[in-house]
């Protein structure tokens, strides 16, 4: 694929519009869902932004880092402990556990800065991961140890805030607002830098690009998102318990990132919506469930290398982001 | 005679034990196109290397317009005005051609910006044509261009060439002696690594030749037009 055809202006008006009708659209879905059925919408917008941090971080900028799931868990951990240890208002957590996630990136970050890189940052930053997990199982007057960190019950406009339809909404400002933010980030000056960055390390230092302030940066927004989702998280389930953020975790979303397409933030979206929603489908056949999981997986990849978001790249331009590489 | 734009001053370069550069001392002249020549391995890119930062002298002076450079990282030495389009070229290959151009210039913005790519595309019309395109899809010729146009995009004083007519053709040496000319009547000094002696002499005003890590001949490029013979002998045997 040499030629990728970019969105011509017309279509780039489109686009913009698209992006608000989404979620316009998905307004109205509480009206068509019953408590299940909206309990597995309101995970399902927790994991896009999961997914979208992780590959920013292994698509786009190309570090093989997989110390997402421990943001997560820092976020989570942080709002949890914040709203039930220092009354701290839910709502009020989200952006200071994105700020811990940020912290998280910046950690996660200096080893890359240090020089480390492929299977060695993969696995100094899966440790940092299982540290973490550690942390929060040791950690026993903070984070409550094996029993975990239940959420203060809070009420928000007179609703409680274990109001599905009520999470719903505040899910889906929080997740649209940080896709777009993530988006507009991605399409500057920053994101050509990010993707250089991937590209050719040695040749960007040449060009006076602070190339350890594009890592920093990306990683401790990526941080941020992520942080942002944990905090979510703890009030979708309502207890945080350690076991949420183990490998298993981060197996899930590194498939969500291949599945919808590594360094896209619409396959983020794709990967996170389809790997999220699949296994309640699953639960049809019971026993089942993990075989077919995994022959679903398997066979999105091997159709679709690029993952669910070069499907829609070739039904139109409009889906082509600015500086998402096809591969050769 | 005007004061040099670059000063080198006794520089000695060396990887690991091993010298390359044994006190290399000459100057470039404001708005002058200078040819470095010598046999293959006499440390010619290492010399351009060491004046944009990507290896560090271990002893002497680079002196830029006043200000030394030598010891300091690449990124500063790019900030002071000195680009240099590398032998290898250093693409970014999956990005398209007007990405690779505008990461030659991430430190300034709007308009500067916009004029200087405007110009780049001036220059060199079959970029402007293939701006969308992946640059690995170029041609080795137009490759060369956009590692050209890249270098142009920062509005350098002094533009480092590593043997820009690389595995190209006779037209294409004509292409970039018309680039340098242009570079040149904007202000432009080159300092410029050569193997091809008629581009090397079509192009530029002076040379130099590098042997054992010293300049050991050198002079003005008119003068010498027509005997080849003499210099070739003196870079090669
Ligand atoms: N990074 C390096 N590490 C070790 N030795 C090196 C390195 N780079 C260059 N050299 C050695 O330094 C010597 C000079 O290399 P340099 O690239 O400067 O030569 P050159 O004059 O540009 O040659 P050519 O005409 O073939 O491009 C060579 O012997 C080369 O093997
Ligand atoms: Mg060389």
């Amino acid at each position: 694929m040499s030629q990728t055809k970019m969105p011509s202006a017309r279509q780039r008006r489109l686009r913009s519009w698209l992006f608000w009708a989404v979620p316009a659209v998905l307004l109205l879905l509480p009206l068509a869902t019953n408590p299940y059925t909206q309990f597995i919408a309101n995970g399902i917008l927790i994991s896009v932004l999961v997914t979208l941090g992780f590959t920013l971080v292994i698509g786009n900028l190309g570090q093989l880092a997989f110390a997402n799931t421990a943001f997560f868990g820092i976020g989570a951990y942080a709002s949890a402990i914040l709203a039930a240890k220092l009354g701290v208002p839910w709502l009020l957590t989200i952006p200071l556990a994105g700020a811990f996630g940020a912290l998280g990136g910046f950690l996660a970050s200096s080893a890359a800065l240090r020089g480390i890189r492929s299977y060695y940052l993969a696995i100094i930053t899966l440790a940092f991961g299982e540290l973490m997990r550690w942390a929060y199982l040791h950690a026993k007057p903070v984070t409550g140890g094996t029993d975990g960190m239940p959420m203060p019950r809070e009420t928000l406009l007179g609703t409680s805030l274990s109001d599905d339809t009520l999470k719903f909404y505040i899910f889906l400002a929080v997740t649209v607002l940080l896709v777009k933010a993530t988006l507009n980030l991605m399409r500057s000056r920053f994101g050509r830098a990010v993707m250089a960055v991937r590209e050719n390390e040695v040749a960007t230092a040449s060009l006076a690009i602070p190339t350890a302030r594009v890592i920093l940066v990306t990683f401790m927004w990526s941080g941020f998102v992520v942080g942002c989702a944990g905090a979510l998280f703890a009030r979708h389930v309502g207890h945080v318990f350690p076991e949420s953020f183990g490998m298993l975790h981060l197996i899930a979303s590194f498939a969500m990132v291949l599945v919808g397409g590594l360094g896209s933030v619409l396959g983020a979206v794709l990967g996170a919506v389809l790997l999220t929603a699949l296994p309640e489908y699953l639960r049809a056949f019971p026993g089942m469930e993990e075989l077919f999981f995994g022959l679903i997986v398997a066979g999105v990849l091997v159709a679709m290398p690029m993952g669910l978001a070069s499907l829609l790249r070739r039904v139109s331009p409009i889906f082509v982001e600015r500086f998402y590489r096809e591969a050769p | 005679m005007p004061e040099p734009l670059l000063k080198i001053r006794d520089l000695h370069v060396g990887y690991g034990k091993k010298p390359i550069l044994r006190g290399a001392t000459y100057d470039v002249l404001p708005g002058e196109c200078l040819t470095l020549l010598g046999a293959n391995g006499s440390g010619k890119s290492t010399s351009l290397n060491a004046v944009c930062g990507f290896v560090t002298p271990t002893s002497g002076s680079v002196l830029f317009d006043g200000t030394e450079t030598a010891g300091l990282p690449p990124h500063k030495i790019f900030g002071h005005g000195i680009a240099q389009v590398s032998q290898a070229r250093d693409l970014f290959p999956d990005l398209t051609v007007e990405d690779n151009l505008r990461l030659g210039a991430m430190r300034r913005g709007g308009k500067a910006l916009s004029q200087t790519l405007a110009h780049v595309y001036d220059r060199f019309p079959r970029l402007a044509e293939r701006r969308r395109q992946a640059t690995r899809t170029l041609s080795g010729g137009e490759q060369q261009m956009v590692a050209i146009g890249r270098a142009m995009m920062s509005g350098p004083r002094l533009l480092l060439l590593d043997e820009p007519s690389g595995g190209l053709s006779p037209q294409f040496c004509e292409e970039i002696a018309l680039i340098i000319d242009a570079l040149k009547a904007e202000g432009v000094t080159l300092l410029m690594v050569e193997q091809n002696l008629n581009l090397a002499f079509r192009a530029a005003d002076r040379f130099i030749v590098l042997r054992d890590g010293a300049v050991v001949d050198g002079g003005d490029v008119r003068a010498m037009a027509g005997d080849h013979d003499a210099i070739v002998r003196n870079i090669y045997l």
